[in-house]
Parts: structure tokens; C-alpha cells; sequence
């Protein structure tokens, strides 16, 4: 596991790009989308709830300590709609992964909403098409 | 090894990683109702009971107000919900648009306009559907499961905000007058031919009639139209409160489907998000 990285030029023209349609709904209200972040760890947790999904993630930190973020994302409707359960998203014991994602605005640390989540075998799960 | 042989088993082992993500996610999901597949549905032979009246009985899929949801999966697995980039191939269907635009909303008295606009700007405070209230009606849209008998209807919802049951009578039995206003109000129904009508009145002021500031006064009454064609049923809702509406209002009419897909216990509904919206900004809700 490694620590969070901050993210790319590219995924912050992409969440610019669909800034517009997110500004409609509260993702930019509760997050800042212009702040991506990229962080990897082990998914320790789905809390499987309306109206948002939470993704709870074990990011070991350079000092060896451990962060666990909550991570928002869609209502458990629009899982079923794409055959999402609990346990697809949470991928496999211990597995890796990798999760795009936009802090919290409020400044609620360990907080943010996920615009990607990359498997260890390369496949993901965009709720927003990012 | 070779370097054929080399590509040839990478390429089998993609395969199969694929097809174990989709044997994965293929499991009772919902599938959407295309033109094509309503107009074969509505072609079939209405269902009646043994009593001759129309038989409303089944599960029922719609797209629940989340129509933009258009999952697409690559041959690796990967899914994508909302936005996601056309298909590569020619003639795919377009991006629904996200947020979805609405078209349909009530028109109120000039007096209520102002109302209106203060309740949408502020809608993460005021409106209670967000707080995991019940959503009313007719904003719950059409049920997920209808059961029903001799003497009445009952109503299933799979919703986002839990599970609702609404009881209709359709026996001829009168409203009754020690119940006390609620979210769903008290409903009465009757059958006409192919249509299930329910009458709804005895609502609470709690609700709003559809995104955006739709407030409503106690004095609501929603009248909805079931039309079972085929294996389908052809939902609309009429709205009256004649204290703050200019005229009365319909919603954008549905189309419910029959399928096999059994609804389940929605997940509990834990609000976590209101706390931290910085600027009380709009949050669109669709249903």
C-alpha cells in the first residue's frame, strides 16, 4: 500500500469538464471537485445505505500509521441498476485498490466522494462516468 | 513459450477474469424497459381474476425518476453508472442527460411564486425527502409491487428512503374520518374496465409534490390512473390543491413494466451528507 498521491493535471480537466453537471447536485456542494485526489488502500468497510453507498478505505501513511477514509458515492438503487452489490464493490479480502476521488469542502478530513475505483485486476466501478 | 502462445493465454486469462466479474454482477438486475420491449409487453392479452376484473397483481419495474442511470460494462468489467461515454459502436443509444432536465412542474398562484424560488434555493434545508422522510405522493412515483384482492389494493414501494405500503380499498367501503394526515395520505380506489383509479386525499403539508419547491397544502388531492395494457400498466396522477396551485398539475406520465426481479428490503436510509454542504446549495432529487 502506499500513501495518498495527489492527482493529475488530465482528471482535474476532466472534473472541470463535467463541473457544470455536477453543480446541479450536491457533490459540488459537499465536495470540491476541483481538488482531486488519488489514494490506495484496502476497502475495510461498505456501509451499504441510502441515500449514499459509503466506501471506508485503509491508507497506510508513509509513517506507517493508518487513515481510514469515508467515501460517498450513489444510492444503492442505482448499484442494482448495474448489478452492483455490497460485495462487488468491495472487491476482495486485502485487495488493493485504487479510488479517485474530491475532498470534502468543509474540511472534514478523510471525507470525500469517489469518482473512480480501480481494482487490483484493472477493472472499475465510475459511478459518474469519470 | 512463444510470443503467440504468450499473447494467447494473456488473452484467455483477461476472458476469464471478464466473465467472473460479469457472472459477478449479472444477478437480478433490473432491465430497462425499451420501446420495442413495452410495445411487445402492451400487445399481450390483459389478465383478468376470476371475478372478470382487471387483474392489476405482479411486480412492476419503472425507471423510478432515474432514467439517466444507463449502466454500460466493458468486456473486462468495468462499469460505469452515469455519463459514461457512448459506446464505441455505431448506432448505440446517446447519454442521458445528468442532471435530468425537468420539464414537468406545477404552476402555482402569482402570490406562491416567491415561495417557490426561496424552497428550491434552499432545498438541502428544507426539503425533507433529503432527511430520509417519506416522499408523498405523487412524488413516490408508481409501486414497485401491487397485491390485491376482493376488497382492496395494496401498494409496495422499493424506495430510496425505505419501504411504504399504501392500502386502497376498492370495495365500495367509505373514506375513513379517525385517521390522522399523513405523508401518503389515506387513498380510496374502484376499478373501471382496465384502470385502477385512487383517489388520495388526508395528506400532511410535510411533502412536496416534485423536485424544486413543490410545496403543497393539506388541502392536496391526487387522483392516479392505473391502465393495465398487456403486461404493462400506463401510470399517470393528477394533482389538485386549489389553495396555492394556479390550475391543477400532472406529472410526466410512466410506463410500469411486469417483471420477474423480486423487490427487496431497501437499504436503511442514514443521511450523513446535509451536515456537511458548505452552501446550502440546490440538490437535485430525482424520482
Amino acid at each position: 500500500m502506499r500513501c495518498r498521491v495527489t492527482g493529475f493535471v488530465a482528471v482535474a480537466a476532466v472534473l472541470l469538464a463535467v463541473s457544470t453537471a455536477l453543480a446541479h447536485h450536491s457533490v459540488s456542494g459537499q465536495f470540491d471537485v476541483n481538488k482531486p485526489m488519488t489514494l490506495k488502500g484496502v476497502i475495510s468497510k461498505i456501509d451499504w445505505i441510502n441515500p449514499h453507498v459509503y466506501v471506508h478505505l485503509d491508507v497506510k501513511e508513509k509513517d506507517g500509521s493508518m487513515t481510514t477514509w469515508a467515501l460517498s458515492t450513489l444510492p444503492t438503487a442505482m448499484m442494482r441498476r448495474a448489478g452492483l452489490t455490497k460485495e462487488t464493490l468491495a472487491g476482495k479480502p486485502g485487495e488493493e485498490v485504487t479510488i479517485d476521488a474530491v475532498p470534502a469542502r468543509d474540511g472534514s478530513k478523510n471525507l470525500g466522494w469517489i469518482n473512480r475505483i480501480t481494482y487490483a485486476d484493472g477493472h472499475s466501478f465510475a459511478p459518474t462516468g469519470q | 513459450m512463444t510470443y503467440r502462445a504468450l499473447i494467447g493465454s494473456v488473452i484467455v486469462a483477461m476472458s476469464l477474469a471478464a466473465a467472473s466479474v460479469a457472472a459477478q454482477v449479472s444477478a437480478r438486475v433490473p432491465q430497462r424497459g425499451t420501446p420495442e420491449q413495452l410495445k411487445q409487453l402492451s400487445s399481450k392479452p390483459t389478465p383478468k381474476l376470476a371475478d372478470g376484473r382487471t387483474d392489476f397483481n405482479g411486480t412492476w419495474d419503472h425507471l423510478g425518476g432515474i432514467e439517466f442511470v444507463r449502466p454500460q460494462t466493458k468486456a473486462d468489467g468495468s462499469i460505469c453508472l452515469i455519463g459514461c461515454a457512448p459506446p464505441s459502436r455505431a448506432g448505440g443509444p446517446p447519454p442521458a442527460p445528468f442532471p435530468p432536465v425537468q420539464t414537468d412542474f406545477p404552476k402555482y398562484k402569482p402570490e406562491f411564486v416567491a415561495k417557490v424560488k426561496d424552497l428550491t434555493e434552499h432545498q438541502v434545508k428544507y426539503d425533507t425527502v433529503l432527511q430520509c422522510q417519506p416522499p408523498g405522493v405523487p412524488r413516490i412515483g408508481p409501486p414497485s409491487k401491487i397485491v390485491q384482492n376482493a376488497r382492496e389494493v395494496v401498494f409496495l414501494y422499493d424506495d430510496v428512503n425505505g419501504s411504504f405500503f399504501r392500502i386502497i380499498p376498492t370495495d365500495g367501503r367509505p373514506r375513513r374520518k379517525d385517521v390522522p394526515a399523513s405523508y401518503l395520505g389515506d387513498a380510496l380506489g374502484r376499478i373501471e374496465g382496465d384502470t385502477l383509479v385512487v383517489e388520495t386525499t388526508n395528506f400532511n403539508d410535510e411533502t412536496w409534490l416534485t423536485d424544486n419547491g413543490a410545496f403543497h397544502t393539506k388541502e392536496l388531492k391526487v387522483t392516479e390512473r392505473f391502465r393495465r395494457r398487456g403486461d404493462t400498466i400506463e401510470y399517470s396522477a393528477l394533482v389538485q390543491d386549489s389553495s396555492v396551485l394556479a390550475e391543477p398539475w400532472s406529472p410526466k406520465a410512466q410506463v410500469m413494466w411486469i417483471t420477474d426481479v423480486e423487490i427487496e428490503e431497501p437499504a436503511r436510509c442514514e443521511d450523513r451528507d446535509l451536515e456537511h454542504i458548505v452552501d446550502g446549495s440546490h440538490h437535485d432529487n430525482p424520482r
